[in-house]
């Protein structure tokens, strides 16, 4: 018996990664910053700690790039060496929060019952708390600083990122997909991190990016407000609060690094937006 | 406009090449409709029929254009400003869409999508006239119950959602109608409900209507002329008695050979090859070359025109003198040849029985919906079966507690000797041993397949459930499971993104094939496929029944589908078996009225 095969044709059409200025841009932005975090020691004109009471702080100059602060310590390496925190603190954040969203969130949506309700009431019960409210009182009292903070940060982020996969697991699992799957009597665990998680992976891929900007953006606020780093570490939230007092006669020790949070934050969303658009359409 | 000649039709369309980001989807059609005329424009899905309706009303998505020229009762469509067609949309000519669940706006009330356009006439000014008017609009569509007016959308079954929605469309009065599938989604019955309704209206009004379809039969037995339509151009022109008499373009014939026959089994359907190509890509020649068996050099040369070879009848194929006698010798053969339904010999045990089973779902505010209301069905070894009800009868919940995908609240299932009522509470082995003898394709192939796996790792993981085999064993054996549904074994490599409707149907069907199963559960497994794919899987599905000597439960909504594959017919209901039997009992000497009104909705 002869069998038409039907033709072959239209391969399946990789997504086009079509980049725009604005995205290239983007990524510049974080190439620079990743490798002032990797090798600040040697971009770095100076040491971030070496101070100069004499001098004090002097605006721009041909010696110090960024001008000084209070004490004397050059503000450019200081901002390359801050780069350090604003990466590192965000990405375990991002990254931590989302694989336990993942695993919360995979049990809740595809396991459903008590387990779906225990997981979902926690959830609710962290979304009630005031999470930059918990995090100032958690951190202060507690103390430890950074790594305190960027643990208290997970845990604020996990609960409304598990219902972001809850929901996408919710959308797969009624598809035929699983029921060939389960009708194949293929077990739960397979059915989850086989054939559902890569199914919900780009759309966490593109939250972990956009977490990472909300997670810099809070670090940097705690550093500000003195609960984050030790003093003296070069970090752009602390150097927000340290250099203050000196607006006036050396504006770039402020300005650089708050447009340093702010470039990098936003390149980060529009990153994640971009991500967000090309993986999950 | 009173004064034009009543011979001059009322649309015509010329050239009309629609486009998308440089890519063709329709290239250079013509055709006319005169005042109070039915005409279908027939097409699988890729035609381009929708754009060109919406081409009509000038309505093409962003990013799609349209170049010719439309001319609606002397006025030029396709130059009228925006502010302009306002006034032609709905009053001159109206639109009726496909889907009845999304075409009404969820939060209005049903009866003022009519109020709605009416409110722009004056003889309509004042509430008690408006509402007296929407009654009446309401009882034209054949809805008698004036609190319908009152209800929201999602308080309508389809077919009612979908008479609102006429009604809406009628409401400015149109002189031309166009209907985009109005009929595909909703239920058998409901169909040819709607069918006949639509008919109805448009000659109580005198109106032209264009009724957009795949379903060669509906515009045979609705409309008065046919345009074909494939990969976006022309093949055939005629009135609907001759196109259906003696189709001139291989295409039609194809069409008309792949469509199952209600009324006799047919041993093997006489499918197109391959599958419907963009119309981007068959440009500059006759776009139905590749799957033709009369295609010759000269087809592919240039784009063969629309020649008139009888007044009124066109078409696409040159070389249609030639092969007149060898299609209608085709066409004839066909029409006379009809299988007897194999029995299978009376058999010891039965492979499938489920007794009174019970399937209870928690509805809404604590409610008990009953799906399935104690169903006793039997499979035999080596039997088909078919299960046929509209949606909402069970049928597709049955299937499912058969393979263990739902656990019946009471009732019995016994597969192959083991009880299968439950599987969770089943031994390890024993349910092992039922998943290896019965297995389940689903309907949408789209979704059948995992989207992130190739086909190698889909069918591997299968194979890996009943057992443990070496790379070279598992290679081996996908590509047998290939073969055995006539796919290439390169296929293996593939993402189902880069695979067909048809393929990836097929490629669903090897694996549920790979753990060897006695029976398949098919739920639906063709009829989101085009007809010309429709009809190659249905004969796989015959060939693997004597290849592999499976038994099907073949779940589907259409009895010509299940004529030609099911030895018996189970009827659901409402959750109960109304009716069962032989085929050919069932067919042709329907008892149960719901089983009469089924028959008598497929159109003739």
């Amino acid at each position: 018996m002869s069998l038409h095969v039907e033709e072959a044709k239209t391969p399946g059409r990789a997504p086009r990664m079509t980049v725009s200025i604005g995205i290239a841009v983007c990524f510049c932005i974080m190439a620079v910053v990743v490798i002032c975090a990797l090798f600040g020691s040697s971009v770095a004109p100076d040491s971030p700690f070496t101070q100069r009471l004499e001098v004090g702080d002097i605006p721009p100059s041909a010696a110090f790039l960024a001008g000084t602060d209070l004490l004397g310590r050059d503000v450019l390496s200081r901002v390359i060496y801050g780069a350090w925190t604003a990466l590192v603190g965000p990405i375990v954040v991002a990254v931590g929060g989302w694989t336990i969203a993942t695993v919360l969130g995979l049990m809740a949506g595809y396991l459903g019952g008590w387990v779906d309700s225990a997981i979902m009431r926690w959830v609710d019960f962290m979304l009630a708390l005031p999470a930059p409210l918990i995090a100032i009182v958690v951190v202060g009292v507690v103390g430890g600083g950074y790594w305190t903070a960027v643990m208290v940060l997970i845990i604020l982020f996990t609960a409304p990122d598990t219902r972001i996969v809850r929901s996408a697991v919710l959308e797969q699992r009624p598809r035929p997909y699983i029921d060939a799957a389960r009708a194949l009597g293929i077990s739960k665990t397979r059915i989850l991190f086989v054939h559902i998680l890569p199914n919900v992976l780009p759309l966490i891929l593109a939250y972990v990016v956009l977490d990472f900007a909300f997670a810099l953006v809070n670090l940097a606020g705690l550093s500000f407000l003195g609960l984050g780093v030790e003093p003296g570490t070069p970090d752009w939230g602390r150097m927000l609060f340290e250099n203050r007092t000196i607006l006036f006669t050396n504006p770039v020790a402020l300005l650089l690094p708050a447009a340093m949070v702010i470039l990098t934050a936003v390149s980060m969303n529009l990153i994640g937006d971009w991500l967000f658009e090309r993986l999950t359409r | 406009m009173s004064g034009r000649s009543p011979a001059a039709p009322l649309l015509a369309v010329r050239n009309l090449a629609i486009s998308a980001a440089g890519s063709a989807i329709t290239t250079g059609t013509n055709f006319e409709i005169g005042r109070g005329e039915t005409v279908a424009i027939v097409g699988e899905s890729g035609s381009g029929k929708s754009l060109t309706a919406k081409a009509i009303a000038r309505l093409l998505p962003q990013g799609v254009t349209a170049t010719g020229s439309i001319l609606y009762d002397g006025i030029d469509l396709m130059n009228q400003p925006e502010r302009d067609m306002r006034a032609v949309r709905g009053r001159r000519l109206s639109m009726m869409l496909q889907d009845p669940f999304t075409m009404l706006n969820p939060l209005m009330k049903s009866g003022l999508h009519i109020a709605e356009v009416l409110r722009g006439r004056p003889e309509f000014r004042g509430r008690a006239a408006l509402k007296a008017e929407v009654a009446h609009r309401l009882g034209e569509v054949g809805i008698t119950d004036p609190d319908v007016a009152e209800r929201m959308p999602f308080q309508l079954s389809g077919g009612m959602s979908q008479r609102v929605a006429l009604a809406a469309a009628l409401a400015n009065d149109p002189e031309l109608l166009i209907a985009d599938e109005p009929s595909t989604a909703l239920d058998v019955t409901t169909q040819a409900e709607i069918i006949k309704l639509l008919k109805r209206v448009q000659q109580a009004r005198g109106m032209s209507l264009i009724l957009i379809t795949h379903n060669l039969r509906l515009a045979f037995s609705t409309c008065d002329r046919i345009y074909v339509l494939y990969a976006g151009s022309l093949l055939e022109v005629g009135t609907a008695r001759a196109v259906e008499e003696d189709p001139f373009h291989p295409y039609t014939l194809g069409l008309l050979l792949s469509e199952p026959p209600v009324d006799k089994r047919v041993p093997k359907l006489i499918a197109i090859r391959g599958k419907v190509p963009r119309a981007d890509t068959v440009m500059g020649r006759c776009t139905f070359a590749d799957r033709c068996d009369w295609a010759k050099d000269e087809c592919r040369a240039a784009t063969p025109p629309l020649a008139e070879l009888a007044p009124g009848r066109l078409t696409a194929c040159i070389r249609r003198p030639e092969i007149a006698p060898e299609m209608r010798a085709l066409r004839g053969a066909a029409l006379d040849h009809a299988a007897p339904t194999p029995q299978p010999e009376s058999a010891t045990q039965p492979i499938v029985r489920a007794s009174a089973v019970v399937k209870d779902f928690a509805g809404r505010q604590g409610r008990v919906v009953q799906a399935l209301k104690g169903v006793t069905i039997e499979i035999e070894p080596g039997e088909s079966v078919g299960l046929v009800g509209e949606s909402g009868s069970g049928k597709t919940t049955l299937g499912r507690t058969l393979v263990g995908l739902e656990t019946p609240t009471r009732g019995k299932i016994e597969i192959a000797g083991i009880d299968a009522s439950d599987f969770a509470a089943m031994s390890g082995s024993d349910r092992a041993a039922t998943r290896r003898t019965i297995q389940m394709v689903f309907q949408d192939p789209y979704s059948t397949l995992n989207p992130r796996h190739s086909v190698r790792r889909s069918l591997s993981e299968a194979i890996g459930t009943i057992g443990r085999f070496n790379a070279s064993e598992v290679d081996a054996r996908v590509a047998e499971l290939l073969r055995e549904v006539g796919l290439p074994e390169d296929y293996a490599g593939r993402r189902p993104s880069s695979l067909s409707g048809g393929e990836r149907q097929r490629v669903a069907i090897a694996r549920a094939l790979s753990v060897n199963p006695k029976i398949l559960v098919c739920d639906e497994p063709v009829s989101a496929l085009d007809v010309s794919v429709q009809a190659q899987i249905l004969n796989l599905f015959k060939r693997l029944q004597q290849e592999l000597g499976l038994s099907y439960l073949f779940i589907t909504h259409d009895l010509a589908v299940v004529r030609q594959v099911a030895q018996r017919i189970y009827v659901l209901y409402l959750g109960e078996v109304v009716e069962y039997g032989s085929a050919e009992e069932v067919i042709a000497r329907p008892q149960h009225p719901y089983t009469r009104r089924l028959i008598d909705s497929i159109p003739r």
